[in-house]
């Protein structure tokens, strides 16, 4: 017996020891959090090419842990609160991740200029200094921004262009006066197709439709990463003042007055609010007219509707075209950050480092392996081969944190002539974010902020929607339960911060 | 008494210690069939009890849980300051009475029913049947519950007005949901706790039966006189149980079927669909661990209240 027992702890011993014997040139792995379902295409072939390089260039190995879509927020931010040195790379995001969260929490690792400069260098000769400084919390340096890559995902409504010219606009939809048009257009002569067949259970259209409003007809400005939708700087002239358009602004009013009239005229469900159906997949059937959402996704949806409804040229309508109200993207839409309990950040840095900058390495991860997985066509843009499914046959990364327009390529199934003319109109009126250096520090009010987003969630879906019988008394009263879940306090709190880092 | 302890005195010296291990050693397999609960119980419900204290602290990543900065009762404050609190208790405790009550007396109907059908291969497809809902999630749930009711294309709703009448709009109906969620909660719960229900009829003493058959009770007699009280202490305990919960909603159901249509909150908002609203963007582990603690002591305490209401009663039949 206590031979067996002496035998099995040598072995366990042994076993004990062999990773670490064996792991003195093994390449190191790291671990890349990336939100995104698990691909079935061909993306482990590509990996393996991919690491292959890696591990020749810097000893490392990449491998990709997905937060998959369902319950994508928290089991991303789970995922980072309970690491345990199992992740290095965290692809994250000031506005629709929460980096700045996290920062503050303690879940990212602060990156000297020591550092980047020996183990990203490529990235930090990039990237300007006042971009840097727009990454810093307390001083340091905890992001890395994707600001070599231009997109734009302002949000708006898509809309069959064909049926508008049907309705009488000609030009297009360009204000929701139009957008209201045109839908009235597609109850009155399309009986089989709901105007804009929303799925509104969840609460993800309260702020874009909401805030689509607002910068249509005003010049204020969103805010991003409060935690609540309801902070916007007044204008581009007076960026560092709250704007009180959810208390008292007669616009928030008309609002929810236009969309109890829609709601009326039937342009979406009567349940709307608890129906989760797949807008654009019914838009490619041809049973809605409209989709609501950004910029990017029109770019890519107007391919993909033009083939399964020839003719039916997409549109897009901006918010906040009335007024000419467009802001350009913050440089930490998407960024990377290295996860404070890595242990091997440094060579996380050098893996980034090449993923972003040698165009070898990005393009294999952004398109495939060339001459297999696309060609290029005479302009130089990507040509997919015949048939092609990216779902199947492509690769996906996701990498969604260090685009690089300088070796990046375009994709030649994409209108780029009309893209490019909303670009255009983009470029002439956007202006440069004005809050990224602001980081809110919801210390003081958090507790505020978690009943305003009770309140915030109860109301707005309704106003969204026109489910009220008076629109006007149940803004009234949604203003009424706002004051009394303290929003005065939170925004004399936001404001004293605003001022503090942009001191007048 | 006085005797038994002289007895007992002058016997050979046998210490606690030798008296455990025989204990243990002649019930071995009882031991080691409760080994797998004891365990599941200490791993998952004692172990992580330590990190409660998390609800006391500002929780940073980088720190852990231990050297996370002390709060006191601040993540405690908010559910308290929202004015809401009084609402969401009434709407999660009456659901649970009313899960509770309505469930379990349809679960021993069932029960009882199986009991009587002698066709065996009858009894185990209608258990079965009654079983598969359970299995089924919430999502799917909501879905089904939204295509039979929803006011434009659902399926009740076509066939009431094929019929000629006139549709509610039931989700813009708020009265209307404690009945549907009730219902949907039996539709789920009454295959299993009815399968509980029916062993515990099985193991009642069938001589008892034989006799009362004997002495000319009729069906509805036996079910009377034995059955049910026979079944008395496994309702009492299974009640006692659930009780301790009666302050945690199903989460999955209520956030399904409901989900933003804040029409519907003033009957259907529960604690969790609540803190879910108010902490969905700033995932506060520390606050909503705090609401979790505050509903297990709660519970903890009505636990207690209920048990002793029952060792006065029944003193057979409380829990400890």
């Amino acid at each position: 017996m206590k031979k067996l027992v002496a035998l099995l702890l040598a072995v366990m011993m042994i076993a004990a020891l062999l990773p670490i014997v064996a792991s003195a040139d093994e390449p190191v792995t790291i671990t890349y959090l990336v939100t995104g379902d698990i691909p079935t295409n061909r993306t482990d072939e590509v990996l393996a090419m991919i690491n292959e390089k890696l591990i020749e260039k810097v000893g490392a190995k990449l491998e990709i842990r997905w937060i998959e879509w369902t319950d994508w927020t928290t089991n991303y931010n789970l995922a980072i609160a309970t690491q345990s040195g199992d992740i290095d790379l965290v692809g994250t995001a000031t506005d629709w991740l929460d980096a700045w969260p996290n920062t503050q929490k303690g879940g990212f690792l602060p990156l000297s200029e020591e550092m980047l400069k020996e183990y990203a260098p490529l990235t930090w000769a990039a990237i300007p200094a006042d971009h840097w400084e727009k990454c810093k919390f307390n001083g340091e340096i905890y992001l890395i921004p994707e600001d070599q890559y231009a997109q734009w995902t302002n949000h708006g409504f898509m809309y069959r262009g064909d049926w508008a010219a049907e309705a009488g606009l000609a030009d297009g939809v360009h204000s929701w006066d139009d957008l209201g048009k045109y839908l009235a257009y597609v109850k009155e002569n399309k009986p089989d197709v709901i105007p804009w067949d929303a799925d509104g259970n969840g609460s993800s259209y309260s702020q874009q439709m909401s805030g689509g409003w607002q910068t249509s007809h005003t010049g204020n400005i969103y805010i991003e990463g409060m935690g609540v939708d309801l902070f916007y700087g007044e204008s581009a002239e007076n960026p560092y003042t709250l704007s009180t358009y959810y208390l008292d602004s007669d616009e928030f009013v008309n609002f929810a007055k236009t969309m109890k009239s829609w709601a009326d005229a039937g342009y979406w469900r009567t349940d709307v609010l608890n129906y989760t159906g797949d807008v654009a997949a019914e838009m490619k059937e041809g049973t809605t007219a409209a989709r609501q959402h950004h910029t990017e996704t029109w770019t890519g949806f107007r391919t993909e509707m033009e083939n399964a409804q020839p003719g039916s040229d997409l549109g897009f309508f901006w918010f906040g075209e009335e007024m000419g109200n467009v802001v350009t993207l913050n440089i930490t839409h998407g960024a990377m950050a290295i996860a404070s309990s890595s242990k091997n950040p440094e060579k996380a840095l050098q893996v980034y480092d090449l993923l972003r900058n040698d165009p070898e390495l990005y393009q294999l991860m952004m398109y495939g392996i060339p001459g297999e997985m696309y060609t290029l066509d005479d302009n130089g843009y990507i040509a997919r081969p015949e048939g092609w499914d990216e779902a199947v046959m492509g690769c996906t990364f996701n990498w969604w944190w260090g685009r690089n327009d300088g070796i990046g390529l375009r994709a030649a199934d994409r209108d780029w002539e009309t893209i490019d003319k909303l670009y255009a109109v983009y470029n002439e009126k956007a202006v440069t974010y004005p809050y990224g250096q602001f980081i809110f520090d919801r210390t003081n009010v958090s507790m505020y902020l978690d009943n305003l987003s009770n309140v915030y969630n109860t109301y707005m879906p309704r106003i969204v929607f026109g489910m009220v019988e008076d629109p006007e008394a149940y803004v009234a009263e949604y203003r009424a339960a706002l004051k009394a879940a303290g929003i005065d306090l939170v925004m004399e709190e936001i404001q004293r911060q605003l001022d503090a880092v942009y001191a007048k | 008494m006085e005797k038994e302890k002289v007895l007992n005195r002058s016997l050979p010296r046998v210490t606690g210690t030798q008296r455990f291990i025989r204990n243990v050693k002649q019930s071995r397999i009882l031991l080691l069939m409760c080994l797998p609960a004891v365990i599941f119980f200490f791993v998952f419900s004692y172990m992580p009890m330590p990190g409660a204290y998390i609800a006391f602290t500002n929780f940073q990543y980088n720190k852990g849980i231990w050297g996370s900065p002390f709060v006191g009762l601040q993540n405690f404050r908010f559910l308290f300051i929202s004015g809401q609190l009084s609402l969401l208790l009434k709407n999660t405790v009456l659901y649970n009475l009313a899960f509770i009550v309505v469930g379990n007396v349809v679960q021993l109907a069932f029960a009882i029913m199986l009991n009587e059908v002698r066709n065996r291969y009858f009894v185990k497809v209608t258990q079965s049947l009654m079983f598969l809902p359970y299995f089924i999630s919430d999502v799917l749930v909501s879905l089904l519950v939204y295509n039979l009711l929803n006011y434009d294309y659902g399926f009740v709703s076509n066939l009431v007005r094929s019929a000629g009448g006139v549709m509610p709009k039931l989700y813009q109906n708020a009265g209307a949901w404690p009945v549907i969620i009730v219902l949907v909660n039996l539709w789920k719960g009454t295959g299993y706790g009815t399968v509980v229900y029916f062993a515990a009829i099985t193991g009642i003493d069938t001589s008892m039966m034989e006799a009362a058959q004997i002495d000319g009770a009729n069906g509805w007699q036996r079910i009377r006189y034995i059955t049910l009280p026979c079944l008395k202490p496994t309702v009492v305990i299974l009640f006692l149980f659930a009780i301790g919960g009666i302050l945690k909603g199903n989460f999955g159901l209520f956030y399904n079927l409901v989900g933003n249509n804040s029409m519907l909150f003033g009957t259907t908002d529960i604690i969790e669909t609540y803190v879910y609203r108010a902490m969905m963007n700033s995932f506060n582990f520390a606050q909503s661990s705090a609401v979790g603690l505050f509903q297990s002591v709660v519970g903890f305490f009505i636990v207690l209240g209920a048990n002793a209401l029952v060792k006065r009663i029944e003193p057979d039949m409380a829990l400890f």
